[in-house]
């Protein structure tokens, strides 16, 4: 005979406004196994708390049921009572009086108390006949992987790595640095960019505990918080990375060319090329997809001997390479190679793209000088298409004018309907670095709103208008293309309730930021859910902004969503001791509410393992027959198998057949 | 400019009766401006059009605007329905202001002259065009309503049917 | 031979009929048959029915749409304004199935039955789309070459793109009209406000003045940065403000300059050889000129050889 304590909660009045407490009470106290049917105010509150344990102390009950609110927020804090008053903490059951009943009949309070009466006698069912069960450990690998090499990758990776982990670093550039390495200067302070990223690439490189994988992607991942297996595959560069010394020769004679990503496209790198001057690695790679293969001569061949001179003739950049790290007569697979890791945790950095002018129609989006943000950060950039100096595209001229739109593709149910949340900022801040230097040339700014929060954004802001920037409330409707490739701007000044034209030189559009196609694969590899927005989805707005639906898997920078290099370093930071969590614990806690099977009433057939969405079954041999084995690593618990086994040989423990009878038995009674 | 009064229950009446005349989005409107931007009306200099109307009636202004001729300006062109981020369609907005114009009879007596044609021949505008379409080597009649009595009939019998019929035009 | 259903609408038939006359020759030439839709009226009219009430601007375009759904024919229309009002108003019966029940119950009382099944066009997208650019310079006698054309498509045609048939790549940059222009030997080159409003229509009913302003705001962007020959539009209404208001503006002194304006298929009826006597007959702003250009000896295309 079980004595079951049935707990009913009145949480305030969330529960307490629509069901009779008192009634749900005294009806559990005729059900057949409740030996004592309390109630309280707030049962997860201290006091509530104590009154299970004192009853178990006593022992007034072995079962526990509570009916009170979800057991996704509160079903541990129970479990703990129980495990404190002295009983096994599996040998609970809560009924949700709240998410399920109170708050979704509220117009109908009598009909909700009836219901709640039900889903008590359905919990004291089932909480009659649960069997204790045992949390199983599991060791931990105590290494950390960090997918993307941005700014927060870096800053997770050194943080992961100065604690003692193990990390690895994986980016798909040949080099670290993302596209903080891109930027001329930052807000609010207007700190050159790579000058105060460098210093953390640098050291990310040469951390004894960091492992830098770049020019790689995470081909595959497989297994579990604490122990997953991840597949890296590094892309063929081409070039013998443990001999190049990066000096760039092989680029500077390169014949081939394409436009640089690096530059946004608005200059051309060569098919042999180094990533950008402060480069971590600094390595060559050759581009294989827009070499030439100079000489007609295919790669994996050896090179033809001139007649002349009796040497042989080699490729321009095999003959540039100082260090013999270029080698075209090897059989280089195009496939790269595969590394295979072990680590604990995993952080996914893998940043953002921005949206690319063409969608904007009304923008005149073939027209050379309509440029997006990124790319006027690379013209003002020192290391840009042109040395830093302001010239426009189309005849490298000085512009007089200058316009900045905001909002392009942000806020916008065309496109995104979030806001890119930088864009106000960074706009302000080309506007100020370009008019600081070229005090004469005249900026005009629309916005719709001007958005700046943070540490000192506002006074950067109100300080772009004491500079003589004109700064106009109002969003521009369109660009008209005027002969010599200037524009008019078709805008509206809400302010003074007027349309207004005037021509400008060069246009930049803030384009929205987005996540690249690329991050669909990661996300299937991984398991990561995406948002409404298009952005990796976190567990919890609020409470769980590092953390996913996966286990072990965390996010940090604006592949979760939006944001700034600040907030940015803060996240990889809070998702680095997140991800520690594991690692340093050692072990990992599997939940015992998953399915076994009871390998004496299996019969071989092996129609479970198809069915588990998880690949947890196998057939491994058990005297001499074929038997269904579960990995408790793998198991979610989910029951598929369970329900198909054809001869109930498998147990799903917590929720078992005469506990589910009963619980049927009690809502249709 | 005197002080708006801002009245709840007026803005929410204004509101309802707006977007009953087919003018559902002005509450997605988030006042952004990228409308009257490109639209020729405001460029023309008529002052009340999409973004400023849809204001006005935000706040309430439903019955003041009525003999507001702006409205009557609108081209339907619809470069505010393309450029608008929001998806208010600002141009159905116009229109179903419009519309409540019409039926208070606050339209221009040109206006008037349309609606008696289109009810009288089936067009809005009418020639009699019969040398006209000689001379290049037409018909003299046209194969439209204006010399078919029973496309006539037709016409007449919808737009009698209907709140124009009401309004004591025809 | 495609068949098509000729929605006239009001402007054209009693105000240009030669351009109803130049439809009437350069389709049949270009193998799209051309049907009347007899007892159509007006689509209607911006200003009249949209402005009072929904149902029955629905009501009134359905009507028009039954008449070619009942020839089985879909709809092509020279008229920019009535394009936009018919494709609007198919949209807003089709979308939503009670305000469908309500125009056929109005319908039902002149025996009709809106189905759906015409659907709406513009004589440059029959053009563009289904005769398609080699097969209108195949069908050519005379050659534009050497001529600078303006060209003016107009609003309606452009938007709202959501709800039209046939798109533009990029409707703020069109290229249609500029392609079937250039199909007839002439170039078309961009001037900044091409997309532009020409201020005809229900600006220039409620305040001529305005219009007036707006027009030639446009007119002169064509004049400072093109100076063409002459302009070519597909919209009616356009037609008509341009061919009307440049008089005004040079009596008051405003411009001392007059454009010649065609509707495109007057220009491609001229190309082909039709007489101007009936396809380009009747303007305001004189073009007498350029149409004998037109079709002079020496813009005769050379005949092609036999294979």
């Amino acid at each position: 005979m079980a004595k079951v304590g049935v707990y009913v909660c009145h949480c305030g009045s969330n529960i307490a406004g629509v069901i009779d407490v008192e009634a749900v009470r005294a009806s559990a106290e005729t059900l057949p196994d409740v030996a004592v049917a309390r109630k309280d105010l707030f049962m997860c509150s201290d006091s509530g708390q104590e009154m299970i344990k004192q009853d178990i102390r006593d022992g007034l009950v072995d079962k526990v049921v509570v009916a009170a609110c979800t057991p996704r927020t509160h079903e541990p804090i129970f479990r703990g009572a129980l495990q404190a008053g002295g009983l096994n903490k599996y040998l609970f059951e809560m009924a949700n009086i709240r998410d399920q009943d109170s708050w979704v009949h509220a117009q109908d309070p009598e009909g909700a108390t009836q219901k709640a009466k039900m889903l008590v006698a359905s919990a004291v069912g089932k909480a009659a006949r649960l069997h204790p069960l045992e949390d199983k450990y599991v060791d931990v690998t105590k290494a950390a992987l960090v997918i993307g090499g941005g700014v927060a990758g870096i800053f997770s990776a050194l943080e992961l790595a100065k604690m003692g982990f193990k990390t690895y670093l994986v980016e798909k550039e040949p080099s670290i640095g993302g596209v903080m390495a891109m930027l001329d200067k930052t807000f609010p302070t207007n700190d050159c960019s790579a000058c105060i990223l460098t210093p953390v690439m640098v050291e990310a490189g040469n951390h004894p505990n960091i492992e830098l994988l770049t020019y790689s992607e995470v081909e595959d991942v497989e297994g579990y918080i604490g122990n997953f297996n991840v597949k890296v595959r590094r892309k063929q560069a081409y070039v013998d990375w443990t001999k190049c010394t990066g000096c760039g020769a092989c680029a500077e004679k390169c014949p081939s060319k394409t436009p640089d990503e690096f530059n946004m496209g608005l200059s051309n790198r060569k098919a042999a090329y180094i990533h950008f001057p402060q480069a971590v690695p600094k390595k060559a790679v050759v581009d294989m997809a827009h070499c030439k293969s100079c000489g007609g001569r295919e790669l994996g061949t050896e090179p033809k001997i001139s007649e002349k001179t009796g040497k042989p003739i080699l490729a321009p950049c095999e003959k540039a390479c100082p260090a013999d790290a270029i080698d075209r007569s090897l059989k280089w697979d195009p496939a790269g190679v595969i590394k295979e890791i072990k680590v604990g945790t995993i952080v996914v950095a893998t940043g953002f793209q921005v949206m690319d002018k063409g969608w904007f129609k009304e923008m005149a989006p073939d027209n050379k000088n309509v440029i997006t943000a990124l790319q006027m950060e690379r013209l003002i950039s020192a290391t840009g298409p042109t040395g830093g100096k302001l010239l426009r595209p189309s005849d490298n001229q000085k512009p007089h004018t200058l316009t900045f739109v905001s909002c392009v593709g942000s806020r916008d149910e065309k496109h995104h309907t979030y806001c890119s949340r930088v864009c106000c900022m960074y706009m302000i801040k080309q506007a100020r670095l370009i008019k600081e230097k070229y005090p004469d040339l005249n900026i005009y700014m629309h916005f719709i709103d001007v958005r700046s929060p943070g540490k000192d954004y506002d006074e950067y802001y109100t300080g772009a208008r004491r500079m003589g920037i004109n700064i106009l409330r109002g969003k521009v409707g369109g660009l008209e293309v005027l002969p010599g490739d200037n524009l008019r701007v078709l805008a509206y000044d809400l302010d003074a309730g007027a349309p207004v034209e005037y021509e400008s030189d060069l246009v930049v559009l803030a384009t929205a930021m987005e996540l690249p196609p690329t991050a669909k694969k990661l996300a299937q590899t991984l398991g990561l859910q995406f948002c409404g927005s298009n952005f990796f989805k976190e567990l919890h707005p609020k409470l769980g902004p590092v953390e996913t639906a996966t286990e072990g898997i965390f996010l940090a920078g604006c592949c979760q969503g939006p944001k700034d290099i600040p907030d940015t370093v803060s996240q990889a930071k809070g998702a680095a001791a997140a991800a520690a969590v594991p690692l340093c614990q050692g072990r990992v806690k599997i939940e015992p509410i998953i399915s076994e099977v009871q390998t004496e009433k299996c019969s071989g057939c092996g129609i479970c393992v198809p069915l588990c969405p998880y690949d947890a079954i196998s057939l491994k041999p058990y005297a001499e027959k074929p038997r269904a084995i579960i990995d408790i690593t793998q198991c979610k618990g989910c029951g598929v198998c369970t329900a198909a086994c054809p001869s109930a040989a498998i147990v799903l423990h917590g929720y078992e057949e005469d506990q589910i009878f009963a619980q049927i038995a009690a809502l249709t009674a | 400019m005197p002080a708006i009064v801002l009245d709840s229950e007026k803005i929410k009446d204004s509101v309802k009766r707006i977007m009953e005349y087919g003018g559902t989005g002005v509450l997605k409107c988030v006042q952004c401006g990228a409308c009257s931007a490109v639209c020729p009306g405001v460029k023309a200099g008529f002052p009340v059009l999409c973004r400023l109307l849809i204001k006005k009636l935000l706040e309430g202004q439903f019955e003041e605007l009525v003999e507001e001729t702006s409205t009557w300006g609108c081209q339907a062109c619809n470069r505010c329905t393309e450029v608008c981020p929001q998806g208010v369609r600002p141009q159905e907005v116009v229109f179903a202001y419009r519309r409540y114009q019409a039926s208070e009879l606050a339209f221009s007596s040109s206006a008037t002259t349309s609606q008696m044609n289109l009810f009288a021949t089936g067009h809005a505008v009418f020639t009699e065009a019969g040398p006209l379409r000689e001379k290049v080597g037409l018909p003299a009649k046209a194969p439209t309503s204006a010399y078919d009595d029973k496309a006539q009939k037709e016409i007449q019998t919808l737009l009698t049917e209907s709140p124009m019929g009401e309004l004591g035009l025809f | 031979m495609e068949k098509y259903g000729l929605y006239l609408g009001c402007n054209i038939p009693f105000k240009a009929p030669d351009i109803e006359q130049s439809f009437r020759k350069v389709f049949p030439a270009l193998g799209v048959e051309v049907t009347d839709l007899p007892g159509a009226g007006c689509c209607p009219a911006w200003g009249t029915a949209p402005s009072f009430d929904l149902t029955t601007w629905c009501s009134v375009s359905g009507r028009n749409i039954t008449i070619a759904e009942e020839l089985c024919v879909p709809i092509m229309t020279g008229c920019n304004s009535c394009f936009g009002v018919l494709s609007e108003a198919k949209h807003f019966i089709e979308a939503d199935p009670s305000r469908k029940k309500i125009v056929n119950e109005k319908l039902a009382l002149i025996n009709r039955e809106f189905k759906g099944t015409s659907d709406i066009y513009h004589i440059s997208h029959v053009l563009h789309e289904k005769v398609g650019l080699e097969k209108i310079k195949e069908s050519l006698t005379y050659t534009l070459e050497g001529l600078k054309i303006a060209v003016q498509p107009g609003c309606h045609i452009l938007w709202p793109s959501d709800v039209y048939h046939v798109k533009e790549k990029n409707s703020f940059f069109p290229t249609q009209l500029k392609e079937l222009v250039e199909a007839l030997g002439a170039s078309a080159p961009h001037y900044s406000r091409l997309e532009a409003c020409c201020g005809m229509g229900g600006m220039r009913s409620t305040d001529v003045e305005k219009s007036l302003e707006l027009f030639k705001t446009k007119l002169l962007s064509i004049k400072e940065e093109v100076d063409p020959d002459c302009i070519a539009t597909t919209c009616s209404s356009c037609f008509l403000q341009f061919d009307m208001s440049q008089k005004t503006l040079k009596e008051r002194g405003e411009i001392d300059f007059e454009i010649p304006v065609f509707y495109y298929t007057q220009l491609l009826a001229l190309t082909m050889g039709f007489d101007p006597a009936q396809v380009a007959a009747i303007s305001v702003t004189p073009r007498d000129a350029l149409i004998a250009e037109i079709q002079s000896e020496t813009r005769k295309i050379k005949e092609k050889e036999h294979t």
